[in-house]
């Protein structure tokens, strides 16, 4: 009868005893993993990061163009954008084509730095600002470096973090 | 129907806890075998012994009602299982606790937690703030008062900046008293793209007006934009490096 017995049978009591240990240690497990998961900040710095990424590509997006294909570099930037920026791109597309064909460019962009300058996760609305480097070429002539300090707004839509403004930041007046 | 239907079930309820009541009552048996052994007699002599065992064998007449399905020996085996059972249940649960503490740990350890910046809303402001304070002081220059600017770099920078600083402002240094040059910087956007503790990272768009009123008074404006590597020190936000982006 001893081995139906708990009491009195070490291998039970010591299986009772371990079984009781892992269960406390997947309890706590468990619960560590769930405030790990569930912790507020980290979602909001997911978030943060999520919208650089988006930001700064949809800045070098925005800066990118070949003469050469121009219908894909277009609908790209139709992809980056959203709202009123979207449809101005859309409304000046096929005069902007007719520049670019004249003028037979090719521009890339190289992203320097980029940083999150504003967040509102529950509206949906953020604020970045970008270091870049543009080169332009054009068929004759060296081509053209500039740095340019963009500002981006970007809003959330369905398809993730899109630009709804892009602008430079204006020089001159503040300071002095 | 429905009368007969519960009664069978109490009935089969009522055998599954008479049964092993009978093993343990007449015999000792080791195994599971001899625990059969001595159930299946029951309904043999069913006819005039006392009720728990009449129940019992009314309870196996009713499981034959049932579509034939794998014996009836489940009354003996949780004993024999225990330990079985219970070694499972603690690999499974420390399995769990493993992956659990594993996958908590991974999670904190995420490079986007670590960076506080945003996150930590006052401590981002703050070094906003220390930074862009230093930034418009170490990047000023009056002709006229030349000691401000040292006691400036002095007081914001620290490590490699001062000497980035000092390459940086030799030229200033060099015309300002000819010139009569005022460099005047003022920070029109920064961003804290990393805040790790005592550390921090941020993108600074300042504007810097030269005035020269040397012959003819000519003020120039000039767009900057550099990247800030900042520690925290002794109660203030320091710059410890300055990248220019310079290739």
């Amino acid at each position: 009868m001893a081995r139906v017995r708990t009491t009195g049978n070490p291998p039970v009591v010591v299986a009772i005893v371990l079984a009781v240990v892992a269960a406390g240690a997947a309890g706590w497990g468990g619960w560590s993993r769930y405030d790990a998961a569930h912790d507020d900040s980290a979602a909001y710095a997911q978030a943060r990061d999520d919208v650089l990424a988006a930001g700064e590509q949809a800045v070098q997006n925005m800066n990118t163009l070949d003469h050469a294909r121009l219908d894909k570099g277009l609908d790209r930037w139709e992809d980056s954008t959203t709202g009123d920026l979207h449809a101005q791109l859309v409304d000046g597309r096929d005069a902007f084509v007719k520049q670019i064909r004249a003028a037979r460019t090719v521009s890339t962009a190289e992203v320097l730095s980029g940083a999150v300058t504003e967040l509102d996760d529950r509206a949906g609305r953020a604020g970045v600002m970008v270091a870049l480097r543009v080169t332009v070429t054009a068929p004759e002539g060296e081509p053209a470096v500039k740095e340019s300090r963009m500002l981006g707004q970007l809003t959330r839509t369905s398809q993730g973090w899109k630009l709804s403004a892009l602008g430079q930041a204006p020089v001159g007046n503040t300071a002095g | 129907m429905s009368t007969t239907r519960h009664l069978v079930n109490r009935r089969r309820r009522l055998a599954a806890v008479a049964a092993p009541a009978a093993p343990r009552g007449t015999a000792a048996p080791g195994t599971e075998p001899a625990v059969d052994a001595a159930a299946d007699p029951a309904p043999a002599t069913a006819t005039d012994t006392p009720l728990p065992q009449d129940e019992a064998a009314d309870g196996r007449v009713a499981a034959a009602d049932e579509p034939p399905g794998p014996p009836r020996r489940r009354l003996p085996r949780p004993h024999v299982r225990l330990p079985v059972a219970l070694g499972a249940a603690t690999v499974l649960l420390g399995a769990f606790a493993a992956w659990a503490f594993t996958s908590a740990a991974t999670l904190r350890e995420d490079p986007a937690r670590q960076n506080t910046a945003l996150t930590d809303v006052g401590r981002t402001s703050e070094v906003k703030g220390g930074i862009t304070e230093a930034v418009a002081a170490v990047f000023s220059y009056d002709y006229a008062s030349p000691e401000k600017s040292d006691r400036a770099a002095r007081t914001y920078l620290t490590g490699k900046a001062v000497r980035q600083h000092e390459d940086m402002l030799a030229e200033v240094r060099a015309q300002a008293p000819k010139q009569k040059l005022v460099l005047t910087t003022t920070v029109t956007g920064a961003g804290v793209e990393l805040l790790d503790g005592d550390r921090a990272r941020l993108l600074v768009f300042a504007d810097q007006s030269n005035t020269r009123t040397g012959t003819q008074e000519e003020t120039t404006y000039a767009a900057a934009m550099f990247a800030v590597d900042a520690v925290h020190r002794d109660g203030g936000w320091r710059i410890s490096a300055i990248d220019t982006f310079t290739r």
